[in-house]
């Protein structure tokens, strides 16, 4: 398996924590994390696999640290690049757009030509509207740190066993 | 279209979006200072957060050709549109060169007219029927361009907000509507205002409706979605709305404290996704900017404010003596029935088709009129009584036309209007019965305000009839005499005419009049014999002066409308007996004629005050007062009132004649006040 680069903002809380959870669940020489904040073309094109992370915002959006990269990453190409994207959302709160940050990422990487790995089963969580959700499946990891914290361990584990076949 | 991103948007045009930015920035936080520091300000409701979307509203206005309404925390908005920071400032600090209102207004209540940035209520979202209204005129003159008006989340809840929608959809007017959503209504979140997290979706259903989503924190998504909207627009003639998310970086205003319902965390968070900054961040990490360069633009505006800041805090304060003016504009005085009577006889012509008639003549006097209201032009269905009867068969669709039932739409949609063109003149009907006049109040403040609040810049050219009173077995909700309500708003001239010779001058006077004024037609009296009169080929009658209809020495009686029929019959009683009762017919509330009562008075000695709306607190209870402030020495016997008892009208004829009163009631207070 060709090395992944996990993308997160390091000043970020949660989506940190489940990154660093993730970090644990793989080898050092299987994934490198990376800083959004300060990533850059270089740091995109180093990778053939990658593993996102991010938060979604007030009603739907994408945090700032994406949203600021978005142009920058619309130049590189992703053809042949496969991406796993994990999200925090809240469905009791949010219901209307939970992990909407997910199928947001999705969105910009597929447009680049990269393919989306990783998809989950929404069984499990309630919620009114995703646009994560695909035929019936999440297009990344949905973590409900707010409602359903406990499982956030299992969780990450299955997936992170799904990737390692799915990027292999 | 034209499409802004980071990589691809030339750098001057970025420069002068910074520029705005932090200079709009270092006002927004600049504004409470003044504040602690006693100079003014007292109401500003920061912006920050709405960045994006502000920068975008301002750089896709064109002065002169669309039409801006902001609301009060458009203060970026107006800067990028191009108002400079002198003028904000003079608005902020209510100076007397305030081009808003001259210091009359609220601050953060921006506008200059002479680029149609509108003058707008502090009643958010109000100004969205004046933007509809605004876009017809548009559409009717050929002018291509649009009207944007703006505002928060949270006025999304407001009726009229659906009217105004729902009215440029169904009349495809070129109106970009956008919702600054920040999440908060002052302390109110979005979770309390409606079941969507988005308010633009509740009205996803509209045909002929774009919905446009963007990140209001976004520079570049907000040029982009305010762009293809206005394109959209005008391409299409027909409405958008852009819901813009932002957030409220800071309080709702300087009067409120938002650490008291929001905690820490949320705090933090908006702070951290403060648009200006990201804006920055931007600008350096795609090397567009060096830190030297923005470093340069925050200093230079940070000189500009401090330049404008000097000169504006010595610029002159308003002067209290001008209170009194622009509560009402210039009347248009009658050339020929320079008092409003004649002595004419011929063929009488009853009440309605007086009206009629007129409204028929003054349409072809000036082509640049409009009438519209509930069922006034379907076939040969002309109002519910009538009165507008083959105004559209001969006058077209296009100036005489049915409005939906929602009467802040039609009072609002004739201000916005006539904000187009001085020469614009629209009447409306502002309800099928004055009875359905309530759900406009709204837009009848607005009306009344307009002229006074902006210093005498702009006054609604409309006028609105209403269908008045009872007498015809209505009940509650068609009997209602409204005029006590109305007369106590300054700003609108307000006509009662009993006559049909009367009806037809005061009409032409009006109709000749800039301004807004308020024609009350007694609805019993469209087709009553006595009320019939000959009038005189363009007969005009004066506002504000009374008529004398009958001439007495014993009493003076004044009264208005259905009543000056039933205090005429009461005289002619009290004649019989010997009694000599003056009868004056006022036509005119606002102004009111005091100079004929008063010399009446001075006369007789005693006042009997006759109206059908209630005693308590109708508009009689302002004539006595006015009566007893001004001449009392001259009265022989305390001022006396007849009118409707303190109860809604009823419905069957027994209660209805219990209640309102008739020429027995009248003829009885006469008599005893005569005996006094």
């Amino acid at each position: 398996m060709k090395k992944i680069g996990l993308f997160y903002s390091h000043s970020t809380v949660k989506t940190a924590q489940i990154a660093r959870k993730i970090l644990q669940e793989f080898s050092d020489e299987e994934v490198e994390a990376v800083n959004l904040d300060e990533a850059w073309d270089d740091d995109f094109n180093k990778f053939d696999n990658f593993i996102l992370g991010t938060a979604t915002w007030f009603d739907g959006e994408l945090p700032d640290h994406w949203d600021e990269i978005i142009p920058k990453i619309n130049t590189i190409k992703f053809r042949g690049k496969k991406v796993a994207i994990f999200g925090l959302g809240d469905q009791k709160n949010y219901p209307d757009n939970f992990v909407d940050g997910i199928g947001l990422l999705a969105k910009v990487f597929e447009e680049i030509g990269a393919q989306i790995v990783g998809y989950t089963s929404t069984e499990g969580y309630t919620y009114g509207h995703s646009v994560a959700e695909r035929d019936g499946q999440f297009c990344g990891l949905a973590i409900d740190f707010e409602n359903q914290s406990r499982k956030s361990n299992e969780r990450v584990k299955s997936w992170v066993e799904q990737l390692r076949r799915e990027f292999a | 279209m034209k499409k802004y991103d980071i990589l691809t948007t030339d750098k001057e045009t970025l420069r002068k979006w910074y520029s705005l930015l932090t200079l709009g920035r270092a006002i927004d936080d600049k504004a409470p200072v003044y504040l602690i520091q006693s100079l003014g300000w007292s109401y500003h409701a920061p912006y920050a957060g709405h960045d994006g979307i502000q920068l975008a509203i301002g750089q896709v206005f064109e002065k002169g050709v669309d039409y801006f309404f902001p609301y009060y925390r458009d203060m970026l908005s107006v800067l990028s549109a191009g108002m400079s920071v002198e003028e904000i400032l003079m608005n902020g600090l209510s100076k007397a060169g305030d081009l808003s209102s001259g210091g009359r207004h609220m601050s953060n209540h921006f506008a200059k007219l002479e680029w149609n940035i509108e003058t707008v209520s502090s009643a958010t979202a109000s100004q969205n029927v004046h933007a509809v209204g605004v876009a017809r005129a548009m559409v009717y003159y050929g002018q291509k361009g649009v009207a944007i008006t703006s505002h928060g989340d949270s006025s999304a809840s407001e009726g009229y907000v659906y009217e105004a929608i729902n009215g440029a959809s169904n009349e495809r007017l070129p109106v970009i509507f956008v919702i600054q959503d920040n999440g908060y209504g002052i302390s109110v979140p979005k979770k309390d205002q409606t079941a969507n997290r988005k308010a633009a979706n509740n009205f996803s259903g509209f045909k002929n409706l774009k919905i446009i989503h963007c990140n209001g924190r976004d520079v570049f998504d907000s040029m982009n979605a305010m762009t293809e909207a206005k394109q959209w627009a005008i391409e299409n003639q027909s409405p958008v709305i852009v819901q813009a998310n932002c957030v409220r970086i800071g309080s709702h205003s300087n009067s409120d404290k938002h650490t008291l319902y929001r905690d820490e965390n949320e705090l933090k968070y908006v702070k951290a996704a403060d648009p200006l900054y990201k804006f920055r961040r931007m600008l350096l990490r795609y090397n567009r900017f060096t830190e030297e360069e923005l470093l340069e633009i925050e200093a230079e505006s940070k000189k500009t404010l401090s330049a404008a800041n000097k000169k504006v805090i010595a610029m002159p304060d308003p002067d209290p003596a001008t209170i009194l003016d622009h509560v009402l504009p210039e009347a248009y005085e009658p050339k020929v029935y320079t008092d409003g009577t004649h002595h004419q006889d011929g063929e009488k012509t009853n009440l309605v088709t007086a009206i009629n008639e007129t409204l028929k003549a003054e349409f072809r006097h000036n082509p640049d009129t409009f009438l519209w209201g509930q069922d006034v032009a379907n076939k040969d269905k002309g109002g519910v009584f009538n009165v507008t009867k083959g105004m559209q068969q001969e006058f077209g669709e296009k100036r005489i036309f049915n409005a939906p039932i929602a009467e802040e739409y039609i009072v609002g949609t004739a201000n916005g209007m006539s904000r187009f063109d001085p020469k614009i003149k629209v009447v409306i009907e502002g309800a099928e019965f004055a009875d359905y006049f309530w759900p406009a109040m709204n837009q009848y403040v607005e009306c009344t305000h307009e002229l006074w609040r902006s210093d005498g810049r702009f006054v609604p050219n409309v006028l609105l009839r209403l269908a008045s009173g009872g007498y015809i077995g209505g009940g509650l909700y068609h009997s209602q005499n409204i005029e006590g309500a109305l007369t106590t708003l300054p700003g609108a001239r307000i006509v009662y005419p009993s006559f049909a010779d009367d009806a037809a001058g005061l009409l032409r006077t009006a109709m000749r009049t800039k301004g807004f004024t308020v024609f009350m037609e007694p609805k019993a009296l469209y087709n009553a014999t006595e009320a019939a009169t000959f009038i005189p080929e363009d007969f005009e009658v004066p506002f504000g002066k009374a008529r004398i209809r009958k001439q007495g020495e014993d009493l003076t009686l004044v009264t208005y409308g259905n009543t000056t029929h039933l205090s005429l019959a009461a005289a002619l009683q009290l004649s019989n007996e010997g009694y000599s009762v003056e009868v004056i017919d006022i036509r005119s509330l606002i102004p009111l004629d005091k100079d004929t009562i008063f010399e009446s008075i001075k006369k007789t000695g005693k006042a009997l005050i006759v109206h059908e709306d209630k005693v308590f607190s109708g508009f009689g209870a302002e004539i006595a007062a006015t009566i007893g402030t001004e001449i009392f020495q001259y009265l022989d016997a305390p001022v006396q009132r007849v009118g409707s008892t303190f109860t809604p009208v009823g419905f069957h004829p027994k209660l209805e004649k219990a209640i309102l009163p008739d020429t027995q009631r009248i003829y009885e207070a006469a008599k005893k006040l005569i005996e006094f």
